[in-house]
């Protein structure tokens, strides 16, 4: 009984811990990304809220907080109303799988400091970033707008595309690590990072996972001169913030399993394991941000040319080279 | 029967799921309460660059996109295959890679037939 009421307790510690982390990060990370954009286009970004525009956030927040929740004609309601938080709901579950550091020790009891060890955790993290395309697909749908019809079936083309890649580009890593807990794919990497042994997967992965989340240049279904807004054009209020914080939580999700998978997640001398992972999360985000900063959006067939043509045959040539070479 | 482990693990899944719909769902309640509501002309019309909206979204589109969707259907599912094929890798040595070779290979002709009937050009509309 005791041993129940003092896991639930932990349970909800580390609920609290990782939610409130996740949302706060993802607050901050849009602040980043604008003041980082900003300064690689040669301005200043935002600086009017707080020093150096920190409070920009939670401006941001109190805005959409505040605005109007439209429905648009003729639009299938209840799937509009929901799309979104599908969208949000999707990307914030990943980090259940996500270990933040080693196990911890208290009072003879030992915490992983993780919110469930899945033994299927890679599938789990491919269910939820399959599902994700729905609120993009039924989103874009229900709104019953042109533009949004026309970004839906974009991003669900597009993500179904990429869904491919990203799965094969981590078939050598299960082989590697064998297993599909990430917390014993943290483990394996006790002696490298596994870029260092797959760095054709590394690459792959995270272009796929670039397109997946849906940036530039792969940002067609929001592609804003052709489309308005794409997909959430017709959202507006808190429906169009939890469909940004979606994107923005996709983000830190992405870093993280990039993190976790390929750069050994916590691992790293001398700083603590959970500052190590922050660093390598916002190193992937601000590596993503960078792009958006630098790269031109691709036009529609030279990104299914991308994905079919070279990342899935590249990814497949892959699996059977490491096939050979664990085998060596 | 599953496991304890694995059931707490999952049990601990779903009650993550709840709180983070709690997280979603509060903003979506609160808001409506404090926003002040405007009624205008044509404020409910879908977004059309601010002409008249003609007709409805729910159109026919083009054929391109759903035969991704179909390759992505037969593709997909093969490729789930062989996560199972990369956990128990290795156990029977030459076997195992011949097998992997042989799967990869049949798995490759599907995009092979599809390039080769021209699936990943866009067609232009005459």
């Amino acid at each position: 009984m005791l041993a129940w009421t003092a896991g639930i307790l932990i349970l909800i510690v580390k609920l609290g811990v990782v939610l409130v982390l996740v949302l706060l990060l993802a607050a901050y990370l849009v602040w980043v990304e604008r003041k980082f954009l900003a300064r690689l286009q040669i301005r200043y970004g935002p600086n009017r809220a707080g020093k150096f525009g920190l409070l920009q956030p939670i401006a941001d927040i109190i805005k959409m907080l505040t605005k109007e929740d439209t429905i648009p004609d003729g639009a299938e309601r209840l799937i509009f109303l929901l799309a979104p938080a599908v969208v949000a709901m999707t990307a914030l579950l990943m980090f259940a799988v996500i270990p933040l550091g080693p196990d911890l020790t208290l009072w003879g009891m030992k915490v992983p400091l993780v919110i469930a060890d899945l033994n299927i955790g890679l599938l789990f993290v491919f269910a939820l970033s399959s599902l994700g395309v729905y609120g993009v697909a039924l989103g874009g749908w229900a709104s019953n707008s042109k533009y949004s019809l026309l970004g839906g079936i974009r991003g669900a083309a597009q993500m179904i595309s990429y869904e491919l890649p990203l799965g094969l580009s981590l078939v050598p890593i299960v082989m590697l690590a064998r297993s599909f807990s990430i917390v014993d794919i943290v483990q394996a990497q006790e002696r490298y990072p596994f870029v260092l042994v797959q760095p054709v997967a590394f690459v792959i992965f995270v272009i796929s996972a670039m397109a997946e989340s849906k940036r530039i240049p792969f940002d067609l279904p929001e592609a804003e001169n052709e489309l308005g807004a794409g997909f959430h054009t017709e959202y507006s209020g808190m429906r169009f913030g939890l469909f940004f914080l979606g994107e923005y939580v996709n983000m830190l999700v992405l870093g993280g399993i990039v993190a976790v998978l390929f750069l050994g997640g916590w691992r790293g001398p001398l700083l603590p394991p959970f500052v190590w992972l922050l660093i390598k999360i916002m190193l992937v985000a601000l590596f993503m941000i960078w792009t958006r900063g630098t790269l031109p959006r691709l036009r529609y067939d030279q990104l299914m040319a991308l994905g079919w043509k070279v990342l899935i045959p590249l990814a497949l040539i892959n699996i059977m080279v490491t096939g050979a070479v664990v085998l060596w | 029967m599953l496991p304890k482990e694995l059931l707490t693990d999952f049990l601990a899944v779903a009650f993550y799921l709840l709180v983070g719909v709690i997280f979603a769902v509060v903003p979506l309640i609160i808001s409506p309460l404090i926003v002040r509501r405007s009624a205008g002309m044509r404020r409910e019309e879908t977004y059309e660059s601010g002409m008249e909206t003609i007709g409805s979204a729910w159109i026919q589109f083009t054929v391109a996109y759903y035969i991704y969707a179909l390759i992505f259907l037969a593709f997909d599912v093969d490729v789930l295959y062989l996560f199972p094929v990369a956990l128990a890798y290795g156990k029977y040595a030459i076997r195992d890679f011949l097998e992997v070779v042989i799967f990869v290979g049949i798995l490759s002709l599907a995009i092979v037939y599809a390039w080769c009937k021209g699936v990943f050009e866009w067609e232009r509309k005459r």
